[in-house]
């Protein structure tokens, strides 16, 4: 089975040698070898706390999401341009994604000033640019003055900002930067310390002449974007794959004082269709792969022939939720956007709770997803280890508890079983969901299935995104929503959907005031939450906040499949975290 | 037949002003738009949504939207796609060769394979020849395209001689330049059967039907009664002119080589331009679609001209000077 | 005209094969709510991925052999050996209306509850699929014929009237279908779909919106060969002498021009269909087809585009592929079968 030179392109490429033997041309000739400089470690390098490892090996992985649309920091909304941008671009910590901890990055380490709002980064001394050009406060200072600016809208600038107001960031001196809050902040160290920083010396240039958002665009040549991080762009193809090499200057080394990474080569291939490279990575042609649960059964028949396992990494961070628009106002024509006496009972929790027990979240997972899911109850999935909840109101199926809570809130059946509520009204409603996501249509026709059952009658609509969108965001002319979020992380990101203000609050949006005693206390939880640094008070407030979302049910959550990866055996050093990418401690791989 | 062209050229003018209106006023009136995706974030602040709006000119009215494109547009502007935030011209340039390949190798594949068996066919009348091939591409017409593409995929998967996707292999850019021609021609190799032996299935059906007629037409067998030797007729009078007609449908070809195939290079992760104005279509990014729109429908006009000059030049009774 | 057309198909092996097997397939379709043991939406948690089951000669009766999940992980079924339940005829089933119209409360055949009868097995929510199947071919047998009446229609009247008037009429009919055809026909169609969805939220209206859209795609095609042979017919004698008579141009156009362009239309309609199937499967596939909770053949194949169908070996998901090629096919062969009935020289290409 071995060859002598035990590369994965080997068996990628039997095809090719074969028939090119047979044709008589030299065509794979040895690769040419990669040459790697070793400049001096910088003064302030980081050590890893692994063994050393040795040199070599290319690591392929591939991305469903069809390859990143830019390269700039500002310009990036989806998550394959984030994911290539923050993998050259180092914050100034990072997150060890196993423990959940904040690890310095580009800064060595960090104060807290006793009023809770300054924050003093040192950073390392030495550390350079993929460039050679040296690595300095005036890189910080320059990233977020970009942010700031007017001529550059940007995500960020309001991810970086408290009711409007910016963070004053301050050069103390080359390696010390100061931050001040307008007010007590959180999740700072987490969202902020972990923010890319810009190279001032590559895009002053273009602040200047007021480009900046047309830099760093997939045209621009590999080498102008410059790095910090594990790696560098050595060469993108749009729609087929991007290639890292190690960045020469990279501020971690091994216990033996070799430079990380150990790899020659990353290599990202893009794909829009699961199934060509779930075949590649089943034959063996790639190191990782996402299995999704209903493949997991065959892709395993594969581990002992092409050396991989496939693991289990527990419930995913997608959460799937149903909803009643619980809206009472009206549009322009004066109509309102619900039937009024719909409108009662969606506002009804013992409506909401019985519809709860009356999905078969269980039977889903068996049977849609081979028993590879997770019931929810909560807003958070167990993926998020660090906020998550395990205690809360539950909702298993039973059809009879479900009827229960109906007859208590005043609704009856007919002699054909059909549910109708005290006014007489038959008890129907239209599901909306847009169409993109397999699964979650299975949920929605099990869904029907299930209320049917109550008697309840459920008509399914399927809309394209944008009309979705507009439905549930705009119009707000619809009855019953279903989406999936990806959620995890602080709960900061969810304040507007769980504000009574917010934008996102689905089933009443943009309220002026609470419309229920419990959405405001959900409010001043929120709040407290964000206006704390401490972790257990936080984790408090937010557990409070789950247990109320699972009581009222304003969302009606339904599952989440578990998430599997398949990676090759040959790697040491492979930590797969319950959530986020596996390949967040990469540089640390080697062969074995 | 100058006169002729130039009218023909001149009248796309009018054409794609009403193309372009119809389909802006399309992708206008469809609900939502680029925002969209921004919109169900949970992170994303109202007020970033509606700056976003003001800096696309999503906010004006659509005839304002419209004269500032068309404005652009007549000047060679393309603008600019607003998620990759590059020109589109260089965003379709980089897909552009990509589908030309495959166009390419698809049609010559077509005609490579249906000349012969069409040929074939005809002369072998009746015979269990004629029949297999007139059943195999009732077959090759009869199967979705898609479903063939994962069927290659699979087919790649388990018998491992071909690329399961894709342009070009992971080492692509590391091997020698021989190396890097033959990878290319190795992965158009399956793509490119999935995508033309519909093609050739037809173009099968058509030669053979041409093939009969000149077979039986006067003047073939006067030949043949004259003593001419059966390869001469064959292949000086009845092969000849059973293809002229067909050299009209390069005419038709040409305005198909740019257009890609989306369900195809979707399934065979071929990154080619159909996937790519496909996934602008589906995130309304606006000036992309728009220009795949002129792009399409310049090329669909100029193929039926040389359509039509083709048919001239194939059959001298057809005359367009009058 | 049409009883000798079809006498002539029947003469011919291959026609009378094929017009028979259609026949029997629009039968099917018409009598689904009859002849499937399930409605499309009747799902079994605990059945999916269901192989067919296996159907027997038991105690005196056909019975179906119940089956074990084995293995949940990789939906392996087992049969129970010695296990049945009894195939029953004209049983009782939820009340539903036939067209829409009869009460009927009874199903040809069917099984008794728990068990389940899968003809051809169950989908990833243990739908049937024999049933599904048969509810599919609704859509996917009536979307061409529906297309080609639409088609047919629009192109007659745009196609006769712009021959037979000439002049400004013509031209800016002409002028329309160039427009439509100048346009690269995906994405005209996704345009379409986008803007008009919002208009069509039902399930089943979006039927009736790809129906539309294709057919808006279409007549541009038929009513420049309608305009052009109606030229051809307009200074036939036949047609000075019926203006003489004092008719007026639509029953000129309909008593007269029709007729003659009849063997045209029949063979593009034959020939066409098949356009239309693909079409919709090649929609649904890319996800802006027929919808949820709906269903078509081309739905049910583009939900299976999947690897596992494949390495699990669930390969009765794939009859719905099977379908659309076995119609396909006879549309073809019925087509090129007419085709040389009615004009032999004409050559119509598919």
């Amino acid at each position: 089975m071995l060859s002598l030179r035990p590369t994965v392109l080997n068996s990628l490429f039997r095809g090719v040698a074969i028939t090119l033997a047979a044709l008589l041309i030299p065509a794979c000739a040895p690769r040419q070898k990669l040459k790697r400089e070793f400049p001096p470690l910088p003064k302030d390098v980081d050590i890893t706390t692994k063994p050393p490892g040795r040199y070599g090996g290319i690591y392929i992985s591939v991305d469903p999401g069809g390859g990143p649309n830019t390269f700039n920091y500002l310009v990036a909304e989806d998550a394959t341009s984030m994911g290539a941008i923050s993998t050259v671009l180092e914050g100034l910590v990072r997150r060890n994604a196993m423990t959940e901890e904040i690890i310095p990055g580009l800064a060595k380490s960090w104060e807290i000033g006793p009023d809770n709002k300054t924050y003093t980064f040192h950073l390392r001394e030495g550390v350079k640019w993929s460039d050679g050009a040296p690595f300095s406060a005036d890189d910080v200072v320059f990233t977020y003055a970009c942010i700031y600016d007017e001529r550059f809208p940007n995500r960020h600038a309001s991810d970086y900002s408290i009711d409007g107001k910016p963070f004053k960031v301050e050069k103390i001196d080359d390696l010390t930067v100061r931050f001040i809050t307008p007010d007590i902040y959180a999740p700072f160290l987490e969202m902020v310390g972990g923010g890319s920083i810009l190279p001032k010396h590559a895009l002053q240039k273009f602040v200047d002449n007021g480009t900046l958002m047309k830099a760093w665009n997939i045209g621009t040549h590999p080498r102008e974007i410059v790095s910090t991080g594990m790696f560098r762009i050595a060469s993108f193809k749009p729609g087929e794959r991007l290639v890292y090499e190690p960045n020469p200057h990279y501020w971690r080394a091994d216990s033996a004082g070799q430079r990380l990474p150990y790899l020659d080569l990353s290599i990202t291939k893009f794909v829009r269709d699961q199934n060509a490279s779930l075949a590649a990575f089943a034959t063996g042609q790639s190191d990782s792969e996402n299995v999704s649960p209903a493949d997991v059964e065959w892709v395993r028949r594969g581990e002992k022939a092409h050396n991989y396992t496939v693991h289990e990494r527990g419930p995913s961070t997608v959460c799937n939720f149903l909803w009643f628009n619980q809206n009472p106002e009206k549009d322009k024509s004066g109509k309102p956007f619900v039937e009024p006496y719909k409108l009662k009972w969606f506002q009804d929790v013992r409506f909401r709770q019985a519809v709860s027990y009356g999905i078969n979240r269980e039977g889903i997972i068996k049977g849609v997803l081979f028993g590879r899911g997770t019931p929810l109850w909560g807003p958070e999935t167990p993926a998020n280890t660090k906020w998550f909840n395990p205690d809360l109101q539950k909702y298993p199926y039973s059809p009879e508890q479900a009827r229960e809570l109906l007859k208590q809130a005043g609704f009856r059946w007919n002699e054909a079983g059909e549910l109708f509520d005290s006014a007489g009204n038959r008890v129907s409603f239209s599901l909306n969901t847009n169409q993109e996501n397999p699964i979650r249509q299975h949920m929605a026709t099990v869904f029907k299935e299930n209320m049917k059952d109550l008697g309840i009658e459920v008509k399914l609509q399927l809309l394209d995104f944008g009309t979705f969108v507009k439905k549930i965001g705009e119009s707000y002319d619809y009855e019953c929503g279903m989406l999936g979020l990806t959620g995890g992380g602080d709960p900061v990101g969810g304040m507007s959907v769980y504000l009574s203000s917010g934008r996102m609050h689905e089933w009443y949006p943009n309220q002026k005031k609470p419309a229920t005693a419990w959405e405001a206390r959900i409010d001043e939880l929120m709040m407290k939450q964000l206006k704390t640094l401490n972790l257990a008070e936080r984790k408090k407030y937010w557990f409070e906040v789950q247990r109320i979302m699972s009581e009222q049910l304003p969302f009606i959550y339904l599952i989440t499949p578990n998430s599997y990866e398949g990676v090759k055996d040959r790697w040491e050093n492979v930590e797969i975290p319950k959530a986020g990418g596996i390949t967040w401690n990469l540089d640390e791989y080697y062969l074995k | 037949m100058k006169t002729y062209i130039l009218r023909r050229l001149l009248l796309m003018i009018p054409m794609l002003l009403g193309v372009s209106l119809l389909v802006f006023v399309l992708v206008y009136i469809s609900p939502g738009n680029y925002l969209d995706v921004l919109k169900a974030q949970r992170d994303i602040p109202a007020e970033f949504i509606a700056k976003k709006e003001r800096e696309l000119g999503l906010d004006r009215p659509w005839y304002m939207q419209y004269v500032s494109w068309l404005g652009r547009t007549v000047r060679g502007d393309f603008g600019e796609s607003w998620s990759y935030r590059i020109p589109v011209i260089e965003l379709l340039a980089q897909r552009a060769p990509a589908t030309l390949a495959l166009s390419l190798t698809s049609l010559v594949f077509a005609w490579a394979i249906a000349v012969p068996l069409g040929v074939f066919a005809a002369v072998y009348r009746n015979s269990i020849f004629d029949k297999l091939s007139a059943l195999s591409a009732y077959a090759a017409l009869s199967i979705p395209e898609f479903f063939l593409a994962l069927l290659a995929v699979i087919f790649a998967s388990q018998w491992g001689g071909f690329p399961t996707g894709g342009l070009s292999a992971i080492d692509h850019d590391y091997l020698s330049p021989v190396g890097q021609l033959w990878d290319y021609v190795h992965h158009l190799i399956l793509p490119t059967i999935v995508l033309g032996i519909g093609g050739a299935a037809g173009l099968m059906r058509v030669m053979r039907t041409n093939m009969l007629d000149v077979i039986q037409s006067d003047y073939v067998m006067t030949a043949r009664a004259k003593g001419v030797p059966g390869n001469v007729i064959m292949f000086r009078h009845v092969l000849r002119n059973a293809i002229n007609p067909l050299v009209t449908s390069l005419g038709f070809a040409f305005s198909g080589l740019l257009s890609g195939a989306v369900l195809v290079e979707n399934v065979m992760n071929y990154p080619g331009l159909g996937q790519l104005i496909f996934q602008a279509f589906m995130r309304k990014d606006r000036d992309v679609v728009m220009a795949a729109v002129i792009i399409g429908s310049s090329m669909l006009i100029i193929g039926n001209l040389i359509a039509d000059i083709l048919l001239a030049w194939v059959d001298p009774r057809i005359r367009y000077d009058k | 005209m049409t009883s000798d057309l079809l006498h002539q198909i029947l003469r011919r092996r291959a026609g009378a094969f094929c017009l028979v097997a259609l026949i029997l397939f629009y039968v099917a379709a018409f009598f689904a709510p009859l002849l499937a043991p399930y409605a499309t939406s009747d799902q079994d948690l605990t059945k999916t991925y269901h192989p067919p089951t296996g159907v027997v000669w038991h105690e005196g009766q056909l019975a179906v052999r119940l089956y074990k999940l084995v293995d949940p992980t990789c939906a392996k079924y087992e049969a129970e050996p010695g296990q049945f339940a009894p195939i029953h005829f004209w049983v009782k089933a939820p009340t539903y209306h036939f067209l829409g119209l009869i009460p009927v409360s009874h199903r040809l055949f069917g099984v008794e509850a728990p068990a389940r009868l899968y003809l051809l097995g169950s989908d990833e929510t243990g739908r049937d699929v024999f049933s599904r199947l048969l509810y599919g071919s609704r859509v996917s047998l009536t979307i061409g014929l529906i297309g080609i009446l639409i088609t047919t229609v629009i192109g007659l009247t745009v196609g006769g009237l712009a021959g037979y008037f000439g002049g400004v009429f013509d031209s800016v009919a002409m002028r329309g279908t160039e427009l439509i055809m100048a346009i690269p026909g995906l994405y005209l169609i996704i345009a379409l779909r986008a803007a008009l969805a919002k208009y069509f939220d039902d399930s089943d209206q979006i039927f009736i919106l790809i129906v539309v859209i294709l057919s808006f795609i279409g007549w541009a095609g038929t009513a420049r060969v309608i305009r052009g042979l109606t030229l051809s017919l307009r200074n036939r004698p036949f047609i000075y002498a019926a203006e003489a008579l004092g008719q007026g141009p639509v029953t000129i156009l309909w008593k007269h021009l029709f007729p003659n362009l009849f063997s045209y239309l029949i063979v593009t309609s034959m020939l066409s269909i098949p356009g239309y199937i693909l079409g919709e499967a090649a929609l649904s596939f890319l996800g802006i087809g027929i919808q949820e909770p709906s269903t078509s053949w081309g739905l049910m194949l583009s939900q299976v585009q999947d690897l596992k169908v494949f390495m699990l070996n669930f390969w009765w998901l794939l009859t719905p592929g099977l379908a659309i090629f076995i119609t396909v096919i006879l549309f073809n062969v019925l087509g090129d079968v007419v085709r040389d009935i009615v004009d032999p020289k004409l050559k119509t290409q598919v």
